[in-house]
């Protein structure tokens, strides 16, 4: 068992400073333990000019010169603080982890709150992502999006995060690491282009099936709880005629799928199988179809909805070979 | 990384407009200092810059050659127009341009960093020139607009936002950064001399010097700079008491009258009779020579500061003291230095032997009315003292005029003066009557220093400016060396009121040497005494004012790494203060998430993380089910903090979460917990 803060006091110390566990459990305040500040390219052109400024006020014995140069000291020195107190008292929640198919992008969510006086020029970012601009008023709340892209399927840890921030005068650069335990899923990649869905029990057949991609609305029913969000016509909504669901020709007028990893064809690999079998789960979702699904490991019997969906999908994602495993 | 990405982001107008307006505040103080076509072309280029729509930009082919060709052709005009370039002021006109061309060619905001730093560095040339309170006044909003400029580098200003804003901000900051830049103006290590070669430009102002020709003095005379200013302890003695002995020339060519080359001996002042103690703050001149009255009793030494009555602890001196009686600096003073001296005021002193006499009795061939003329005046006379008398009656009898503006004389000059035109300035006086005393066999010298200056009625010192430069004679008879003043002889007034009343209607006196006391001499008179004040507190705060202060605060001792340790304490305390002021406290958590926290931390510790998903009442009941034997205290806090969290406010959550505090408390501890069942 291993846990964020047993260890060595060496780890204990890697840990403090460079935070590379996912140890933040709950709100992290931003406090002096956690800032680093250290000056930028422009605040060492900064010092270096100042340093010229006094060796000039040195040799020319320009009292002047050292009360110019030591009053820009000062200026730089409260820039210092500033910046420290720009981040300090800021409180980071860790919210929400998003799902993706791999090749796109994992959103996490966190809140940031300002304790305190207004923070500007925060700057968000994940190990892998762009950094996101964050104003915070005094006092408030605001969420966060991270955007992490993936590349394979599984769990995707969120990972550290830098909150850093060069505000007033960009001289300082202060940075906190954050490292909260949250970890998004990474479906497969469903397979470009679709393979044609298997023939259902009833001899529903793949032809049809396959055009039922793209198929025609057959017309409208009433809206039941439960129906997929992008059935319902909300043009109809809008326009006051009440709640409708849409129906598409052929659908939900065959019987259930059966999705199975033993029907595949057997010189599949197993991440094109499961490209596959999430394309074929992404389809029966699309035409509100039910399906059960086996894959070694785990088996779903059949339903529908998108919960229904999403443990399949997350079978798919958590996947791991018998060889490997 | 992320810098790269902004620097080639172009730069907005408005982050423009704050550049050109720090540029333009650095160059202009520089104005008077440059040559005009510098100024115009580097100044013009940041304006012509910004009359440019900020979307068109120089082509990037035309930018690579631009600033090389722009740098190199204004780096020719430079030692075209000096003569040479490795020097002070033509390197100051070279940046003045520089910056303007690189404003030219910003364009990122890392050109735009590289223009603030080369203004801020321009800044602080002009204090070469010199050190003024205003001087010092239009720095300050040029440090303000830096602040705005860097801020608005940072963060391109939104074309809703105040322009003033920024400027606040850095005002702000430059209040909370003053503490320091005090601590370290005071405490930060001066030095005696240059760092690297004495520069041979420093200080364009020069005082006497130790040559005299015809016009020196008087040329010297229009300025109405200050050579030194002087505090007495006690009262000041009368005008015409006021002698301040500079250099002492001996040598005559015909034309000019100069020092001797070696200094002989150093001599230690004997005590004579009762004396005068005075604290002298000199201007910088780039000369080794100090100024006493006449005469010295003493070596001049470090200030006695803060004292009415003069004491004399025994401290190094200044200078060396000649045998012609002059003060001698170690080096020449190129920053203001101060010093207490005393003196005994009399109008002769003891001759050295026969050294003085073999010196100063060379002439050189011509003249020869005049000298026929010593000659035979002497022989009437009868003696020397007689003589002396008689010439000095002779300057006085005769229709001698003081003047400012002698006519151009030629060939045998003392011949010309004496007996043609007549009209003189100190110079030709004391020139004239020294000659006239070597000729009839007396030894005699031109004495050239200051005499008079004005007591500032506001603030009670004397200020002695280049006005008061004058020349007099001294004659060794009878075994001391006498100062005798022919220009006295010949314009009495101005050794009694000085130069305004003793020059005739219409000559070119100085302002300040004019008697009328106008309103606005006097205004002139309260803006020395400010001005006074200043060099000696801030402009003259040298190693020397340093080591005062130093003393004064018990650090005379210190040691070098003490007071670096001190002002570390002092930057952190300073730090802290500010810090406490902005009320960075240790900010809390609400105690019910803080409890929640830390049983979440040993649940992890006993090796049951919380899922990010899991809410209270979850992750509680799945606690339980690992750890059975508490699983009723585990599921009461999960209730609880649920309750506290999600629940309606009411007025006894103080007593709910003492209760949950109670809950976790009786928890078994994490080592029991982590081998379960």
């Amino acid at each position: 068992m291993s846990t964020a803060s047993a260890g060595s006091p060496l780890s204990r110390w890697r840990q403090r400073l460079w935070r590379l566990e996912a140890g933040d459990l709950g709100p992290v305040v931003l406090r002096h333990q956690r800032i680093y500040i250290l000056p930028t390219r422009r605040g060492l052109a900064m010092i270096a000019t100042l340093t010229t400024m006094l060796l000039t006020s040195m040799n020319y014995s320009l009292s002047l010169g050292f009360a110019l140069t030591f009053m820009v000291a000062g200026v730089v020195a409260s820039a210092l603080l500033q910046t420290y107190r720009n981040l300090a008292g800021i409180v980071a929640t860790p919210l929400a982890a998003g799902e993706a198919f791999a090749g796109g992008k994992l959103e996490f969510t966190l809140s940031f709150a300002s304790v305190g006086s207004e923070r500007r020029g925060i700057v968000v970012r994940a190990r892998s992502g762009p950094p996101v601009a964050v104003g915070l008023p005094r006092g408030a709340t605001r969420p966060v999006q991270l955007a992490v892209a993936t590349r394979r399927r599984g769990q995707l840890a969120l990972g550290r995060v830098t909150v850093s921030t060069d505000f007033p005068l960009a001289l300082w650069r202060g940075w906190a690491y954050l490292h909260f335990p949250l970890s998004g899923l990474v479906y497969p990649a469903p397979e470009v282009p679709p393979a044609a869905l298997p023939p259902g029990p009833d001899g529903f057949d793949a032809y049809r099936s396959a055009r039922a991609v793209d198929a025609e609305l057959a017309g409208l029913r009433d809206y039941q709880s439960g129906d997929p969000l992008n059935r319902i016509a909300w043009k109809a909504v809008a326009r006051g005629s009440g709640w409708h669901t849409k129906q598409f020709e052929g659908s939900g007028g065959s019987g259930p799928l059966e999705l199975a990893w033993t029907d595949l064809p057997p010189g599949l690999g197993v991440e094109a199988r499961l490209a596959r079998l999430c394309a074929w789960i992404l389809a029966a979702e699309r035409e509100a179809r039910a399906f059960s699904l086996a894959i070694p490991g785990t088996a779903l019997a059949s339903g529908s909805g998108p919960a229904h969906c999403r443990r399949a999908l997350t079978a798919l994602a958590l996947y791991r070979d018998a060889d490997t495993a | 990384m992320k810098v790269a990405a902004v620097a080639v982001s172009p730069l907005a107008r408005s982050q423009f407009a704050w550049l050109a307006a720090l540029v333009l505040c650095a160059q202009l103080p520089l104005w008077p200092y440059v040559p005009l076509w510098v100024a115009v072309v580097g100044s013009g280029l940041v304006v012509a810059r910004l009359a440019m729509p900020a979307d068109r930009r120089i082509p990037e082919r035309a930018r690579r050659w631009l600033l090389p060709v722009l740098a190199l052709a204004v780096g020719v005009g430079v030692r075209a127009s000096y003569g040479y370039f490795l020097a002070r002021d033509p390197c100051v006109a070279f940046l003045y341009a520089l910056v303007g061309i690189k404003f030219m060619e910003t364009r990122s905001p890392r050109d735009g960093v590289v223009v603030a730093c080369l203004s801020l560095f321009l800044l602080l040339t002009q204090y070469f020139y010199g050190q003024t309170i205003v001087a010092a006044a239009i720095s300050l909003p040029a440090v303000l607009v830096l602040g705005g400029t860097l801020a608005a580098l940072r963060d391109a200003p939104a074309a809703s936002a105040r322009w003033h804003a920024p400027l606040l901000a850095t005002a702000r900051m430059l209040v909370q950064g003053v503490p320091l830049a005090a601590l370290l103006f005071v405490l930060f290590p001066r030095l005696a001399g240059p760092l690297w070669g004495s520069p041979a430009d420093t200080g364009a102002r020069t005082g006497l010097s130790d040559r005299m020709e015809p016009g020196s003095i008087s040329e010297l005379s229009l300025s109405d700079a200050v050579a030194f200013r002087v505090d007495f302890f006690g009262p000041p003695p009368g005008p015409a008491l006021r002698y301040w002995r500079g250099p002492v020339l001996s040598r005559f060519d015909g034309f000019e009258w100069t020092a001797l080359p070696r200094l002989h001996g150093t001599r230690l002042p004997a005590e004579r009779g009762p004396t005068v103690e005075y604290t002298v703050t000199m201007e910088a001149n780039n000369r080794p020579w100090l100024f006493a009255l006449e005469h010295a009793a003493g070596l001049p030494r470090a200030p006695i500061t803060d004292v009415t009555e003069p004491v004399a602890p025994p401290q190094r001196s200044l200078a060396i003291l000649t045998d012609d009686d002059q003060l001698f600096a170690a080096t020449p003073v190129t920053q203001t230095l101060r010093y207490t001296q005393r003196s005994v005021l009399s109008d002769r002193f003891p001759a050295r032997g026969e050294r003085d006499v073999r010196e100063n009795l060379q002439l050189p061939s011509g003249n020869p009315r005049s000298a026929a003329f010593a000659r035979e005046m002497r022989e009437r006379a009868g003696s020397d003292r007689a003589f002396v008398a008689a010439v000095l009656d002779w300057f006085r009898s005769e229709p001698f005029v003081y003047t400012l503006a002698p006519p151009l004389l030629e060939g045998n000059r003392v011949d010309a003066f004496l007996f043609d035109s007549r009209r003189g300035f100190c110079e030709h006086y004391a020139g004239a009557f020294v000659f006239l005393l070597r000729a009839a066999g007396i030894p005699a010298r031109v004495v050239t220093g200051y005499q008079g200056g004005e007591i500032n009625p506001d603030g009670g010192y004397l200020i002695v400016r280049d006005s008061d430069a004058h020349a007099w004679a001294e004659a060794l008879i009878g075994g001391l060396w006498q100062r005798f003043d022919p220009t006295a002889a010949v314009a009495p007034s101005r050794v009694e009121r000085g130069l305004g009343a003793a020059l005739p209607q219409g000559e070119p006196v100085p302002y300040l040497a004019r008697l009328d006391m106008t309103w606005l001499k006097s205004l002139r008179l309260h803006w020395d005494a400010v001005n006074y004040q200043w060099q000696r507190s801030v402009v003259g705060f040298n190693v020397q004012r340093q080591r005062d202060v130093l003393k004064d605060l018990g650090l005379g001792a210190a040691h070098p790494w003490q007071l670096v340790a001190l002002v570390a304490a002092l930057t952190v305390a300073w730090g802290t203060v500010l810090l406490a002021l902005a009320r960075v406290r240790r900010i809390r958590l609400d105690p019910a998430s803080a409890l929640w926290s830390r049983l979440c931390r040993r649940l992890a510790r006993a090796g049951l993380p919380r899922r990010p998903s899991e809410g209270p009442l979850a992750y509680t009941g799945r606690a339980a089910e690992r750890w059975p034997q508490s699983s009723a205290v585990l599921h009461r806090i999960g209730d609880a903090y649920a309750a506290l969290r999600y629940g309606p406010r009411d007025g006894a959550s103080d007593e709910r979460i003492a209760a949950l505090r109670e809950l976790i408390a009786a928890l078994p501890n994490t080592r029991r917990m982590r081998s379960p069942r």
